[in-house]
């Protein structure tokens, strides 16, 4: 699981109100070599949720020193845009789980694919 | 942007294509290859174009590619005409010594032209010899190559009889057998006529309609393949020949052309498991509107099949792939890795009418609604339906595309659930989902009376799981698809 599909990914154990976002707890984490592409991490940072992906980086211990508030003109900033490439999409939780902030229920991360399926009485 | 091929003049080809995939073959040849003289026909494309070969091999909605050899309007045989008679009209129709040597010389560079592209150290083999003899050698996959032919003419829609009639009489003529001429002088460089001697070639032809009443395929398969030996002095040879020529007679038009690949296009060799028909795959992420930077879902994803086909075309986006069940999932990811799609595309284990997502969030989804013989399930699709839908509206943003294939009956399911008005109390009444949904499924066509109460059933069995509301889908656009021996509807829906 990279840190762009956690971003994404927000608890919906029945009764929750506040599920976003899961506190992921790793117990294997890899990080891939990709090529950097300054366009489409620049096209991704105003879909993000910005305060949850440096959290998420910050626990994983891959924040560098990615700002709490997203900059203005990230766009011209490679040397930004490359940090953000770093922890969006070369950083992979492997193994470890999810877990809903208010329910405490958790979703393991296996082989890197997060099951985030609920059992009949958590739906 | 689109690289002229070596020679620069424009050259024209034809696609076969399933059934309902020729728009998306017309607007792809149109947009990637810059192509003219687009002419559509059913279960075919026909266009000229000057791009690079390996462009138009590229092509995603096609599933075989060949060079055309000849267009012409349909063979009109006399009524009773006679075996030497036949074969003389079909030589003057269809034998024209310049046009077929021209095209024996193009398709020649193309083959090496291919060989090329495919990368020059394979083996330290001499390319030029290699050409040539990677594609006689291929012959040998015959097999390989029958299945999809037979497919294309399901395509064509001839009635059942006669189809299978065709199949049977996939062209192959026994004439006195020529051994494999091994050393082929067909280089393309020198002049036309002295390159292209000892030729050796089958003739496949494929008759329908009034032409195959008076002779088989197999016929006229062995009359113009003595011709063209007498008019080119080319072997004939059925086993291992170095050109295959196809033909195609009916009551619309006479074609001829040569395969310039051994493999149909359609098979795709960054895919590893095959799920859904790629060709439709595809034309469903076209439809998509995927832009760089959009993030797009399929909550169902199987082995990943529509992702992967949207993430080779799309670099600049992101996919997740979502699925309930875990072998679907290790299939997906072994197909993910295969196609080194590893940086766009993710994976998680879900349920469809439970997605882990923030709500408007989501460019697109695509999405393949298993249905069919190949998921007799457990789980009842019609019923699940309305929960399903609601969760990709859900996670869609305002603007974004919902892109679903589902089999016809499912898809009038859908079309009624979103343009129904919100139940009102007095429609309130207990069912079961599962039953209605059994019902519409069981009966292809009820009437409309029958549907109507369904639907109001249908819309209470909606109303005890969620609130009752107004889509926010639009629809867009219907396309017919066969795959294969089914049809299923690609449906467009932009959220507003």
């Amino acid at each position: 699981m990279k840190l762009l599909t956690h971003n994404m990914l927000t608890s919906h154990v029945k009764g929750v109100t506040k599920g976003y976002p899961l506190l992921i707890k790793a117990t294997e984490v890899k990080v891939n070599q990709l090529d950097f592409n300054p366009q489409f991490v620049s096209r991704m940072i105003p879909k993000l949720e910005w305060g949850a992906l440096v959290q998420a980086a910050e626990d994983l211990g891959y924040r560098q020193d990615l700002p709490g508030e997203l900059i203005a003109d990230y766009e011209q900033n490679e040397e930004f845009l490359k940090k953000v490439h770093r922890v969006l999409l070369e950083v992979e939780v492997m193994e470890g789980c999810l877990k809903c902030p208010e329910s405490g229920r958790e979703f393991p991360i296996t082989k890197g694919i997060p099951n985030m399926l609920l059992n009949e009485d958590d739906a | 942007m689109v690289e002229p091929s070596c020679s620069g003049s424009s050259v024209r080809f034809f696609c076969t294509a399933g059934n309902g995939m020729e728009t998306f073959l017309t607007e792809e040849v149109k947009k990637k290859l810059l192509a003219e003289d687009v002419c559509q026909i059913p279960g075919k494309v026909l266009f000229s174009s000057s791009a690079a070969i390996h462009r138009v091999t590229s092509l995603k909605a096609a599933e075989r590619l060949f060079l055309l050899l000849k267009k012409d309007s349909p063979l009109r045989m006399p009524t009773r005409c006679s075996r030497a008679e036949a074969a003389s009209l079909l030589q003057s129709r269809l034998l024209n010594r310049d046009q077929w040597i021209g095209a024996a010389v193009t398709w020649s560079r193309m083959q090496r032209e291919l060989l090329a592209t495919k990368g020059l150290g394979e083996t330290g083999r001499s390319q030029r010899v290699g050409g040539t003899e990677d594609f006689a050698a291929s012959k040998k996959h015959r097999s390989e190559l029958r299945e999809p032919e037979r497919e294309e003419q399901h395509g064509e829609k001839p009635p059942e009889k006669k189809r299978m009639k065709e199949d049977g009489a996939e062209a192959e003529i026994k004439m006195e057998s020529n051994s494999f001429c091994s050393k082929i002088r067909l280089t393309g460089d020198d002049e036309a006529s002295e390159s292209v001697e000892n030729v050796s070639f089958r003739i496949s032809c494929k008759c329908s309609g009034s032409v195959s009443r008076s002779f088989s395929s197999q016929e006229v398969s062995r009359m113009m393949g003595a011709a063209v030996s007498r008019l080119l002095g080319w072997k004939a040879d059925l086993k291992n020949p170095l050109l295959e020529v196809t033909l195609h007679l009916n009551d619309d038009y006479c074609l001829l052309g040569i395969p310039l690949t051994r493999l149909p296009l359609a098979n795709r060799s960054y895919i590893k498991t095959i799920g859904l028909r790629s060709t439709v795959a595809w034309a469903m992420a076209s439809l998509a509107d995927i832009q760089p930077g959009f993030s797009v879902v399929d909550p169902m994803c199987g082995v990943g099949t529509i992702l992967i086909e949207a993430a080779q075309e799309h670099q600049d986006a992101c996919f997740l792939g979502v699925d309930i069940d875990d072998g679907q999932l290790q299939r997906a990811n072994d197909n993910v890795l295969f196609a080194h799609l590893g940086k766009s595309i993710q994976l998680l284990k879900a349920s469809s009418m439970g997605l882990p997502l923030l709500s408007g969030t989501v460019d697109a989804v695509v999405c393949d609604l298993p249905f069919g013989r190949k998921f007799g399930s457990n789980t009842n699709m019609a019923a699940d339906l309305p929960l399903i839908l609601w969760e990709m509206e859900r996670i869609l943003c305002p603007g974004g595309t919902l892109v679903v294939l589902l089999s016809p009956q499912l898809s009038c399911l859908l079309k009624k659930l979103l343009t129904q008005e919100p139940a009102g109390p007095a429609l309130e009444q207990k069912a079961e989902p599962q039953t209605v949904a059994a019902s519409c499924l069981s009966s292809s066509s009820p009437p409309d009376h029958q549907l109507h109460s369904q639907d109001r059933r249908l819309a209470a069995g909606l109303q005890q799981r969620q609130p009752p509301r107004r889509s926010s889908l639009k629809h867009q656009a219907t396309f017919r698809v066969s795959l294969g021996a089914i049809d299923a509807l690609i449906q467009k829906y932009v959220k507003t």
